[in-house]
């Protein structure tokens, strides 16, 4: 996936860029720039310890205390099939407010460190290219320009569904 | 439903009159009479049903009232307001869309939820006083509570337009008013019927709840004899139903009387009903998620709490003073954890009241005479444990009455007090509530057991077994000892159901029986399936949480211990028995601190009976835990029933003992 998020050449769809402009948390994952809604992130926590749960998927890495509530932790880099790295200073875990199948609940992601909360206009984001069957398309919301640089802007109701996991499930078991 | 601004415009320029109108000296009633037709008027041009019953039931009160000359001027004013209130309210609803179905009111939600329980409060405080009255017919407080139940759902009935209900309520309002003027004495004919009355408002109110969750369900049809008994009870002709608007009228007619006062108000005053309101108003309802909410907050501040008590830093200070101020916060937030908790709990006599209910109705059935008698009422449990115990309850009471209880001639004959009795009671034992199903019956029939068990194939023969295991038999599967199927008993659900239901409340049943003078059934449940006693055990880095309730024992093993079955199955040898062995870390995938079990430790727990032996590093300790959903995500992970906050803070994982066992690690592959 990195090598492919340079060209991005299409016309932006003005309709949908309006829905999708607003602010965005950044966060980097690898060598990337990736973005959520601000709406969908309810915290940014320093990487705690995780209790795994066993019989998972490699990329759920467990459950965490949130304040009384069990909440589970996706490592994202996992679930992007990108290279695992060491846990750093700068790791943390977003934790994220996203559509389940009976209401929304919350989900953390482990990312390499968050950036910065972006403003972005309608102008400014611009549809995700077809990359094929190599990307996983589908959890793209658009990409962004911003002095130059490019951030994903990430569907992440979708990159969390679990629907996703328990299909996993199925192939695992 | 779209309205002119006309008739709006004429019901808001009537509101403005009667503010400008000095409501206290008032005009006569005549001077409201013709706007208020003309609002009758438009509301029936444009079809606006509600507002014109509205309409209509305000003239035919101040037509009424108007005829009084003595009638005070104020009075109409006063009457005349509501009715404007009642008018906006109308209008304000005609302007929702009208659901296209048999509910007028659907597009209220809330109003009919409400309704549903309001409705459902009443109907359990109805059937609870009426059997009151049946014991004593002269019971007059028990009287105006039932009569003042059936008028509360009448009103309410009326202003959600469900005119099947609010008719059946009138008419069972009726005869409890002839009762209350001593025209009419309560039979037990008479109260059967108004028992069906409830249960036929029942139905209704079920209706509606389905209704409410969008599933299909069709409105219970008119009972017609049922309504010709009521009658028959008021001596009325039964006679064509009323018009809706006609109701609509009643409806607001007794609507604008407080409860008390209810037309035609007994002699008898109501200072019971004053104390009955108050409790009402000291309740509160509270949305459970608030109330789930508090649960983690509560257990979090313990948990902060004894972070602070176990600071080193704090504790190097040495201070008395600090430890008292301390020591002062640990019991403050302990109680307030066990406040938290007990929110969720709630008394079990309202259950035990349903059960008076069915052994009348049974009794009278079977013709046995039945007194059934409830201690501990006041005993209090987890809400959806005492929801789920209604089956389970339901199915041993008409066990007793059907098998249990001898007819009055054969208690007559055997010496017995022909008035057979059933004791429901309630206790707390050693952390659990223990329910008791007590009957003097004639006791479980030992050898009749011990044969059908072998007919069925259940044992082979029944020497060497004790009562007790004897009596257990009747929980398995398949058993019924019933000689014939009678309509009560030929439901298809045994006592291997009732045992299921029980366990899956965390609970234990036992039986308890002596030939000839009754039997007892003791269901041991947790006060509330929101905490469990839980054994905490380290595998690796990792720890969970065992159910205490499913473990029978722990050691750590000898050499000896352990046998391995044709290189397969590893066996414990546990008090002279064999036990099958499951590694803990080899089912979890966790790197373990010793693969030696020898320096490991068994746990033997028990799952239906079957023992099995868990195998891991260490025994943590014992810890009470609040269960916690792990959520959507892990649903369905094998072995793992739920998550806890332990005590530093981390989550543990609650381990589902019976799908272990019984998922062997070969089948947990599927």
């Amino acid at each position: 996936m990195p090598s492919t998020m340079l060209s991005m050449n299409e016309p932006a769809a003005a309709s949908q860029a309006d829905a999708r402009a607003g602010k965005y948390l950044t966060f980097q994952l690898a060598n990337e720039e990736f973005g959520i809604r601000v709406l969908k992130v309810r915290e940014i926590m320093g990487l705690q310890e995780i209790t795994a749960v066993p019989q998972t998927p490699a990329h759920v890495k467990g459950v965490i205390n949130l304040r009384g509530k069990v909440v589970p932790v996706i490592d994202l880099r996992l679930k992007f099939g990108v290279a695992t790295a060491e846990y750093t200073q700068r790791t943390c875990i977003i934790v994220t407010q996203v559509q389940g199948e009976s209401g929304s609940v919350l989900m953390g992601i482990i990312v390499d460190g968050v950036s910065e909360v972006l403003n972005l206009t309608a102008a400014e984001i611009e549809d995700t290219p077809d990359f094929g069957e190599a990307v996983a398309g589908q959890y793209l919301l658009g990409m962004a320009k911003v002095k130059g640089k490019v951030k994903i802007l990430l569907d992440i109701d979708r990159v969390l569904s679990t629907q996703d996991l328990h299909n996993l499930n199925t192939i695992v078991h | 439903m779209p309205h002119s601004p006309e008739l709006r415009r004429q019901i808001e320029d009537l509101a403005l009159r009667l503010v400008v109108e000095d409501s206290t000296t008032g005009m006569p009633a005549a001077a409201w009479i013709p706007a208020l037709e003309r609002i009758r008027d438009s509301a029936l041009r444009e079809q606006a049903g509600r507002v014109s019953a509205a309409a209509t039931a305000i003239l035919d009160r101040m037509r009424r009232d108007g005829e009084s000359p003595d009638q005070e001027n104020g009075r109409i004013a006063s009457v005349f307001e509501e009715g404007i209130i009642r008018l906006q309210q109308a209008l304000d609803l005609e302007k929702q869309p009208v659901a296209v179905n048999d509910l007028p009111l659907s597009q209220d939600p809330e109003l009919l939820s409400d309704f549903i329980l309001e409705s459902r409060e009443h109907l359990a405080s109805i059937e609870a006083q009426v059997l009151t009255i049946e014991r004593d017919p002269r019971d007059a407080e028990a009287l105006n509570s039932v009569f003042r139940g059936f008028h509360t759902i009448k009103g309410l009935a009326g202003f959600l337009e469900l005119w099947e209900v609010q008719k059946l309520a009138h008419e069972v309002e009726t005869v409890l008013d002839l009762a209350r003027n001593s025209q009419l004495t309560l039979t037990p004919a008479a109260i059967d019927v108004i028992l069906q009355g409830a249960d036929y408002l029942r139905r209704w109110v079920a209706h509606l709840d389905l209704s409410l969750q969008k599933q299909p369900s069709d409105p219970p049809p008119r009972d017609e004899p049922l309504l010709a008994r009521i009658h028959s009870l008021s001596g009325r002709p039964s006679g064509p139903p009323p018009a809706p608007a006609e109701l609509a009228a009643m409806a607001v007619a007794v609507e604008t009387l407080p409860p008390e006062e209810a037309p035609e108000a007994s002699a008898n005053p109501a200072a019971p009903a004053h104390a009955a309101r108050r409790n009402e108003t000291m309740a509160v309802k509270v949305d459970t998620a608030k109330l789930d909410y508090l649960v983690d907050m509560a257990g979090e501040m313990v948990i902060a709490e004894s972070l602070v008590r176990h600071d080193a830093e704090l504790g190097a200070l040495k201070s008395q003073k600090l430890q008292r101020k301390i020591a002062q916060l640990t019991r403050i937030t302990a109680e307030l954890q066990k406040t938290a908790m007990a929110m969720r709990l709630v008394p079990i006599g309202p259950l035990f009241s349903r059960m008076a209910r069915l052994v009348r109705d049974l009794a009278r059935q079977f013709g046995k005479r039945v007194e059934m008698e409830t201690h501990g009422d006041e005993i209090e449990l987890d809400r959806n444990i005492v929801e789920e115990l209604a089956d389970p309850l339901m199915h041993m009471v008409r066990n007793a009455l059907d098998h249990g209880l001898e007819t009055p001639e054969e208690r007559q004959a055997s010496g017995k007090n022909p008035t057979a009795r059933l004791l429901l009671k309630a206790q707390h034992q050693a952390g659990q509530v223990v329910i008791e199903i007590a009957d003097d019956g004639r006791g479980l029939n030992r050898e009749r057991i011990q044969s059908k068990a072998i007919e069925k194939g259940l044992i082979a023969s029944g020497d060497g077994l004790t009562d007790a295991e004897i009596y257990n038999l009747i929980f398995l599967p398949g058993f019924s000892t019933a000689a014939e199927v009678t309509n009560v008993s030929g439901r298809g659900v045994g006592m291997d159901v009732v045992r299921r239901h029980i366990e899956k409340l965390r609970g234990r049943i036992e039986i308890r029986s002596t030939r000839g003078s009754g039997s007892t059934f003791l269901l041991k449940l947790p006060l509330t399936l929101a905490i469990i006693d839980g054994l905490v055990v380290g595998v690796g880095e990792e720890r969970y949480i065992v159910p205490l309730f499913a473990v029978r024992e722990m050691f750590r093993p000898a050499q000896e211990t352990i046998w391995t079955v044709q290189q397969r199955g590893e066996m414990a040898l546990v008090r002279g028995g064999l036990l099958p062995v499951l590694r803990l870390y080899r089912r979890f995938h966790v790197t373990p601190r010793s693969e030696d079990p020898l320096q490991s430790v068994l746990v033997v727990a028990e799952v239906e009976g079957q023992r099995f032996c868990l195998l891991v590093d260490e025994l943590i300790g014992k810890q009470e835990v609040v269960i916690k959903t792990l959520g959507e995500m892990f649903r369905n992970v094998p072995g793992v029933a739920g998550g806890a906050i332990l005590g530093d803070g981390r989550v543990g994982l609650i381990l589902d003992v019976d799908r272990l066992f019984k998922e062997k690690p070969g089948d947990a592959s599927r």
